[in-house]
């Protein structure tokens, strides 16, 4: 982590906050969260700084969508008399509002997936990416999150601006120029106060200590953990409970496998060849035109969504593809948690070690 | 590996999603159930691929399929795929005559060894529509012929009418450093040559087992398995056998996930990986 002492600190009250994001809604189209019905949020494309939400414990699906839509084409095409193929239009820009660490650390891992992974970058996301200004929001832990176990608590990766809720207002970190000039555009921004600092630098263990799931290993030892319980009954006991409706790849912030298809306009002249979100979970995921499935099984899917995030990407980049969210817990359809499921299988590793 | 791993050199981000609109240049029918397209770029533009790797394949409102470039570099204007009519896409592309466009993408993945292949003798193992790749392999050894030993191509197909490039195939016979060795699993009356799996033709080839390189794609895992276990009773080690594998890779670049093995990307990592590589992953074969 950067010092925090280095950066330019400011003091916000509520109604500035609600001013900062009028004045970024004035040059880009505004994601924030919004409340959805009594307990559930969600990222929405808001019109008017009102429908934002400054406090929310987790929304059901991740600021991906902004991205990384669920939906998107990768061009339209015309069929006859000869083929046209039409790029889909520039992006204009786009503010995340309200996007707490974990989220801010997975979009840094989609950063990685999608624009350097084998050194190939995906222009469509590329060209959203770099149009995006991101407004960090500090939350508190609630009973599925686990983002002390995965090292993503306390980021600001890829935040412009950060809010740091204090008393009835916020201390807002500017860690870039975009995030500078935003919190140039609040005229009544002050310096924090010593009490409000001291607010403030306290947050990160008060977080650390609120996560009441814990992973019982550091991301770091997690492949050669679940490596060594490659055929652990624990993915055929999960894979028992899975309906294998695919909900934890779609909630999942850090998931971005897609399927592509061709939709026709009805008189089949023009269409669109369109890009959406795909499940590792689905059965025919891994089927080929031969017929053969490469990952026929329940189970073999199931272990591969927990090896893919905690083996294969952990190794390849270095940090494990779970920044701790809690959503897939949270909605799963079959009440499998991750966290547990990760934990039986370290117990089992760690138990065959010692014996 | 002694393969070139550049990837930077198939996909450009003009071209990244959006294929280019190419001319079919000749179309034939190779068997009831596999068609020869000869496809040219547009402006003459080069497709300049390595043998083994693949291109997607568009064919406008029903989608894009991933085929094996089935001819070698050494044809600058053109290039052929061998496709194989199974599902919508390539039941559409057969429909494709002299002069229609088709889309491309690519080429994508590594191919095969080829600076490996130099000097040393090159078996080729080949089960049905997995010569369509390994004919771009052949190609290139025929094209500069004396820079490699002998070519052993062992085709094994389902039924006589089901064998691809026949007439090729006894064009490569009639130079004696090359041989190959035919063989169906279901005969007819007018089979009068081998019969069995790929995997039985192996005690009829003698190699030099220290001076041999293998290239195969032969089909299901369970025959990768089968060949692997035959080749290592010829002595042949993991790191002189390349195998390409078959897996449905939606997006070409390491993006979609669909092509994964382990944690290895079919599209950009492969579809040709060494006996040793196959080995090291669970999901393989």
């Amino acid at each position: 982590m950067r010092d925090r002492q280095v950066r330019p600190l400011s003091a916000l009250s509520p109604d500035e906050v609600g001013r900062l994001l009028a004045r970024a809604m004035e040059s880009a189209s505004v994601l924030a969260p919004v409340r959805r019905g009594r307990s559930s949020f969600a990222f929405a494309w808001i019109q008017d700084p009102a429908e934002a939400v400054f406090s929310y414990p987790r929304t059901i699906l991740p600021p991906k969508q902004a991205l990384l839509p669920p939906r998107e084409d990768l061009f339209t095409f015309e069929r006859a008399p000869e083929p046209v193929i039409r790029p889909p239009a520039a992006p204009g820009p786009i503010t995340l509002f309200g996007v707490h660490p974990c989220d801010l650390a997975a979009i840094g891992q989609l950063d990685w997936a999608m624009q350097s992974r084998h050194d190939i970058t995906d222009p469509n996301y590329a060209a959203r990416r770099a149009e995006t200004t991101i407004i960090g929001l500090e939350c508190l832990p609630d009973e599925y999150c686990f983002c002390p176990s995965v090292g993503t608590a306390n980021t600001r990766e890829g935040a412009d601006l950060f809010l740091t809720p204090i008393g009835d207002g916020f201390v807002a970190e500017a860690l870039t120029e975009k995030g500078n000039a935003l919190l140039g555009s609040v005229e009544e921004a002050r310096p924090p106060t010593p009490e409000e600092l001291a607010v403030w630098k306290g947050w990160a263990d008060n977080k650390e200590s609120r996560a009441s799931r814990r992973l019982e290993a550091r991301p770091e030892e997690l492949p050669d953990l679940l490596e060594a319980e490659y055929e652990s009954e624990v993915w055929e006991a999960t894979a028992a409970r899975c309906y294998g409706c695919g909900t934890c790849t779609s909630v999942c912030p850090t998931c971005f496998c897609f399927d592509v298809e061709d939709m026709v306009e009805v008189g089949l002249a023009s269409g669109a060849r369109r890009r959406q979100y795909d499940s590792c979970q689905f059965p025919d995921f891994a089927l080929v035109a031969g017929g053969h499935n490469f990952r026929g099984e329940r189970p073999d899917r199931v272990r591969h969504r927990w090896f893919r995030k905690f083996v294969y990407l952990n190794r390849e980049h270095g940090r494990a593809f779970c920044v701790g969210c809690g959503r897939c817990t949270k909605a799963c359809t079959a009440d499998i948690g991750l966290v547990e499921v990760l934990n039986a299988v370290i117990a089992e590793a760690r138990r065959e070690e010692a014996e | 590996m002694t393969q070139s791993r550049d990837r930077r050199d198939g996909p450009n981000a003009e071209g990244f999603h959006l294929p280019q609109i190419a001319r079919v240049v000749r179309a034939e029918d190779l068997t009831w159930q596999d068609r020869l397209i000869e496809i040219a770029l547009p402006q003459g533009r080069e497709l300049g691929h390595r043998p083994g790797q693949f291109v997607q394949v568009s064919a406008l409102g029903y989608g894009e399929a991933p085929i094996s470039v089935s001819s070698g570099p050494e044809n600058k204007e053109s290039f052929d795929l061998c496709v194989r009519r199974i599902g919508n896409v390539t039941t559409a592309l057969h429909a494709l005559q002299p002069g229609d466009p088709v889309g491309i993408r690519g080429p994508f993945g590594n191919g095969f060894p080829m600076d490996h292949l130099v000097g040393r003798d090159c078996l080729v193992v080949a089960g049905g529509i997995g010569l369509a790749p390994l004919r771009s392999v052949i190609h290139s050894i025929l094209a500069d012929r004396d820079r490699y030993g002998r070519l052993i191509v062992l085709h094994g197909a389902r039924r006589m009418e089901d064998i691809l490039f026949a007439d090729e195939i006894a064009a490569w016979q009639r130079d004696p450093r090359n041989e190959v060795l035919l063989t169906v699993d279901e005969p007819t009356t007018e089979w009068s040559g081998h019969v069995g799996v790929i995997t039985t033709l192996f005690p009829n080839i003698e190699v030099d087992p220290a001076n041999l390189v293998v290239v195969a794609m032969v089909g299901p895992p369970v025959m990768y398995r089968f060949v692997i276990l035959e080749l290592r009773r010829l002595g042949v080690g993991n790191d002189q056998m390349f195998m390409s594998l078959e897996r449905h890779m939606k997006c070409g670049v390491g993006k979609c996930g669909h092509c994964q093995i382990d944690g290895r990307c079919v599209c950009v990592d492969g579809p040709v990986f060494s006996g040793s590589e196959i080995m090291a992953m669970h999901e393989a074969i």
